[in-house]
């Protein structure tokens, strides 16, 4: 089984560029269609109005967090069953399980290769890499 | 502000009232005085060492104390930010060429294309660091800036400011204080 290529993405990070470089590799991935936000009130908004089949999401932005982003979705009935992949520098013992606890699908530590983004997509959404 | 003045008031005061006891003790002919005097003078010194040592801190006048730092490190994030944007256009202009072209050619490039994605996300890295450090120096300005008021008048920083050809060493200077490339043509041919 494969990638689905027509899941709805949404990336969210406050750095433009790391928002750039997640849209190449998912466009190396053929997942194309992504949607960007920069912060999580907005990505927030962003999936209510039509829910993802895929977050990823950075840990350190402000005023919404990605920890407070992913506990918002998995509080939401219509949303929280969305894989949610938290991108983060934060690689603290704590950070993991705090994001853990909060239902986190899986955690990837910056900076990152495209091997990793692929297995962890493949493994999220159940299918083999 | 006015409690800090007050703090300020009352070490100084403090601060002159043990030189005065010290003169004072000093004129006494008791021999036991001796010891007395010595940790007296001890701590008049110290007092005196510290003040000088947190006015040698402060950068003259009301500028921070850390000057423009804060803001050269903002700088780094921003350029590196800029960089980051042009190597990534590269990338995908590579990367749309590489799409053309035939096996093994076009492998080649799209690994190498992966690869420079993948090394961009140094500007994110580095960005968060900066941003920390930043945090860190506004923290410890005004932490400073306390413990300088509480301190009330101190003496003139020594060397704080350089002088002749050194003071023409301050580096990239800032986007919002840089002259363009136009002002500079402008400025050199009034000087010519």
């Amino acid at each position: 089984m494969s990638l689905n290529k027509n899941m709805r993405v949404v990336i969210v990070d406050d750095y433009t560029t790391m928002l750039r470089i997640l849209r190449n590799l998912l466009r190396q991935l053929e997942l194309e269609n992504v949607e960007e936000a920069n912060d999580g009130d907005t990505a927030f908004h962003l999936m209510q109005k039509n829910p993802p089949d895929l977050i990823i999401s950075d840990w350190n932005m402000a005023p919404v967090t990605g920890l407070d982003l992913l506990r918002k979705v998995r509080a939401d009935a219509r949303l929280r069953h969305i894989p949610f992949i938290m991108v983060t520098a934060e690689s603290k013992t704590e950070n993991v399980i705090a994001a853990k606890q909060a239902g986190v699908s899986n955690y990837i530590v910056k900076p990152f290769n495209a091997d990793t983004l692929r297995a962890k997509i493949a493994s999220v959404c159940g299918v083999t890499a | 502000m006015d409690a800090q003045l007050t703090t300020a008031s009352r070490l100084l005061d403090a601060h002159g009232f043990l030189d005065r006891v010290i003169a004072e003790l000093r004129v006494l002919q008791s021999p036991q005085k001796d010891t007395l005097v010595s940790v007296l003078q001890y701590l008049s010194d110290h007092i005196r060492t510290t003040r000088s040592e947190i006015g040698a801190l402060r950068q003259g006048g009301n500028q921070p104390l850390f000057g423009n730092t804060a803001d050269e490190l903002e700088e780094i994030i921003t350029e590196t930010a800029r960089a980051a944007g042009s190597i990534m256009d590269a990338a995908e202009a590579i990367e749309s060429v590489a799409a053309t072209l035939e096996p093994p050619a076009n492998g080649a490039l799209m690994e190498a294309v992966t690869k420079i994605y993948e090394a961009s996300a140094f500007q994110d890295i580095t960005g968060q660091r900066i941003t920390k450090v930043v945090g860190v120096l506004l923290s410890l300005e005004v932490k400073l800036a306390s413990l300088t008021e509480a301190f009330g008048s101190l003496p003139e920083p020594l060397g704080a400011s350089p002088q002749g050809d050194e003071a023409l060493l301050n580096g990239p200077q800032l986007m919002k204080n840089a002259s363009s490339q136009s002002d500079i043509d402008a400025l050199f041919e009034t000087l010519s």
